[in-house]
C-alpha cells in the first residue's frame, strides 16, 4: 500500500497543461484509476543501471543546466544593456527561466537535506 | 536542458510580434504628416502581417513536440491612395495646389495601437500565470 498511491494521476494530469499538449481536446483517459494500470512506480530503483545515469551526474546536469540558464540570463541583461537589440521582454523572461530554475535546484537540495538528515536521526 | 517555463516559447515568440506591430503603428503615427518620403512620394502607411503558422502546424502535426511559432510574415504597405488636401503654399503642392499626404487615419493607429498593446498585456500575463504556476507546483509538499 503506497500512502501517495494518487499521486501518478496527478502528475499526469499536470503533463496536460497548457503548453504541452492541451490543444488535444480528446477525452483524457484515467490510468491508474482501477490500480491495474499504474503509470510508473515512483521510486523504483534499477541497481544495474550505467554509472553515466548515476545520482550524481543527474544532480551535478541539473546544477550545470541552472548555470547555463543564469548565463543566459545574463548575456541577454548584457545585450540589452549594451544596446545591442535584445528586447526588454526576452531578458526579462530569461531571468525568470533563471529564477524559476533556481528555484528547483534549491527545492532539490532542501529535499536531500531533509532526508538526509531524517536518516541520521534514525533509532539504530 | 531543463525548461522550468515550458509553454511560454510560443508566447515569447508572440511578445516578439506584437513588439513589432507597435514599432511599425508608431511609425505610423510618426510619419502622419510626412509628405516628402525617402522617394519623394508621401509615406505610405504600412501593416504588419503575421504569419499563421500557429494554426497550420497545430492542424497538421498536433503534437507536443513541435512548437508552432508566431511570427511577422512581412510588413506590407497599405494600398489605400494618398489623401489630397488643398494647400498651395506647401513645397510639395502641385500645379492646382493639391498636396498628396499620407494615407494614415490617426484614430485607426491609435484604435491600432490599443489593440496591440492589449494584446501584448495578454501575452505577458500568460507568462506571470506561467510562472506563478511554476512556482506553486515548487512548492508542493510544504506546510
Amino acid at each position: 500500500m503506497s500512502p501517495l498511491s494518487a499521486i501518478p494521476q496527478t502528475v499526469y494530469n499536470f503533463g496536460s497543461m497548457p503548453g504541452t499538449d492541451a490543444v488535444r481536446p480528446s477525452a483524457m483517459p484515467t490510468p491508474g484509476i482501477d490500480g491495474t494500470t499504474p503509470l510508473g512506480q515512483p521510486g523504483q530503483i534499477n541497481p544495474s543501471q550505467p554509472a553515466s545515469d548515476s545520482f550524481g551526474s543527474v544532480l551535478g546536469k541539473l546544477v550545470s543546466d541552472v548555470n547555463q540558464k543564469q548565463t543566459a540570463a545574463n548575456a541577454a541583461v548584457d545585450g540589452l544593456q549594451s544596446g545591442s537589440g535584445v528586447p526588454l521582454h526576452q531578458a526579462v523572461i530569461a531571468m525568470e527561466e533563471a529564477n524559476v530554475s533556481f528555484q528547483l535546484m534549491v527545492e532539490v537540495r532542501n529535499k536531500l537535506l531533509d532526508s538526509y538528515q531524517e536518516l541520521m536521526r534514525m533509532q539504530i | 536542458m531543463i525548461q522550468p517555463l515550458s509553454g511560454i516559447q510560443n508566447t515569447v515568440a508572440a511578445l516578439d510580434a506584437e513588439r513589432t506591430r507597435l514599432d511599425v503603428i508608431s511609425e505610423n503615427i510618426a510619419n502622419a504628416n510626412t509628405t516628402h518620403g525617402v522617394d519623394g512620394k508621401p509615406y505610405q502607411r504600412k501593416v504588419v502581417v503575421f504569419e499563421s503558422s500557429l494554426q497550420q502546424a497545430m492542424g497538421a502535426g498536433g503534437n507536443g513536440s513541435m512548437t508552432p511559432q508566431l511570427h511577422v510574415a512581412r510588413i506590407d504597405t497599405d494600398k489605400r491612395a494618398p489623401l489630397e488636401i488643398y494647400a498651395p503654399g506647401n513645397p510639395d503642392a502641385d500645379a492646382r495646389g493639391m498636396v498628396a499626404t499620407p494615407n494614415i487615419n490617426i484614430h485607426e493607429e491609435m484604435a491600432d495601437l490599443i489593440a496591440a498593446s492589449r494584446a501584448f498585456e495578454a501575452n505577458l500575463a500568460v507568462v506571470k500565470n506561467e510562472k506563478s504556476m511554476a512556482m506553486q507546483t515548487l512548492s508542493i509538499g510544504k506546510h
